[in-house]
């Protein structure tokens, strides 16, 4: 792993076309500009990951009394 | 073609039921093509399908009447990958976990699939801004009398 130090308005460069720039500090926040392609996704870290785990929850427990709830649903 | 599925059996499906997803699902970056199985036409409820992986379906559901106040506005750039517009209006569903006990299962409200039914092109999206959460319970108040086993 790379660790960089930067200023405010400095830049990061990933590649050909992912630009990280650091718009500001507060404390312990930090502000982030990030501009890269569109098809590129981009998430919180801590969001990205509750996804990800909701996902693997999802496909794992639907076991067959789920199946069957479902089976048997209609709309009202 | 037909595809095998773990928990539906043999499948046969055209190849233009077959949805995209060219980013994959997180934590499933490589499944990208989906099909949506309805049990039942008139349940909100569906079951997507991964055309390489026996083992991965989801439960999927229409989120709109369990959830009455669920809305959000889509970005431009979801709109623009998907293709959606006027004359091809995104179809919401949001993924399901059923815990061990059924009457728990959620209803993943931060993170919805949205579909382009007629390109057949899907993204699941990450909301922002807003209040919702991976687990929203389906049947706050246990299941419908006429879900469970020769009625009630």
């Amino acid at each position: 792993m790379l660790a960089l130090t930067r200023k405010i308005g400095e830049r990061i460069v990933i590649g050909d076309n992912i630009t990280v720039t650091i718009v500001d500090i507060k404390g312990d926040n930090i502000r982030l500009a990030i501009d890269a392609p569109k098809n590129i996704k981009i998430y919180r870290g801590e969001i990205y990951d509750s996804i990800v785990t909701e996902n693997k929850n999802a496909a794992k427990a639907n076991n067959l009394n789920g199946f069957n709830i479902i089976k048997g649903f209609t709309k009202k | 073609m037909i595809i095998e599925s773990t928990r539906l059996g043999q499948l046969e499906v055209n190849k233009e039921q077959i949805i995209s997803f060219p980013s994959g699902i997180p934590g499933f970056p490589n499944e990208k093509e989906f099909i949506l199985i309805h049990s039942d036409i008139e349940s909100p409820f569906a079951f997507l399908q991964s055309i390489s992986e026996p083992n991965l379906t989801f439960i999927v559901v229409e989120p709109f009447q369990f959830f009455k106040d669920y809305e959000f506005s889509l970005d431009d750039q979801v709109v623009e990958s998907l293709k959606l517009s006027g004359d091809n209006p995104p179809r919401v569903l949001n993924i399901v976990t059923v815990p061990e006990k059924a009457e728990e299962m959620t209803a993943n409200l931060l993170a919805p699939v949205i579909i382009n039914p007629n390109e057949r092109l899907a993204q699941q999206i990450v909301l922002e801004k807003v209040s919702f959460s991976t687990k929203h319970r389906l049947f706050p108040e246990g299941l419908p009398e006429t879900e469970t086993k020769g009625g009630a």
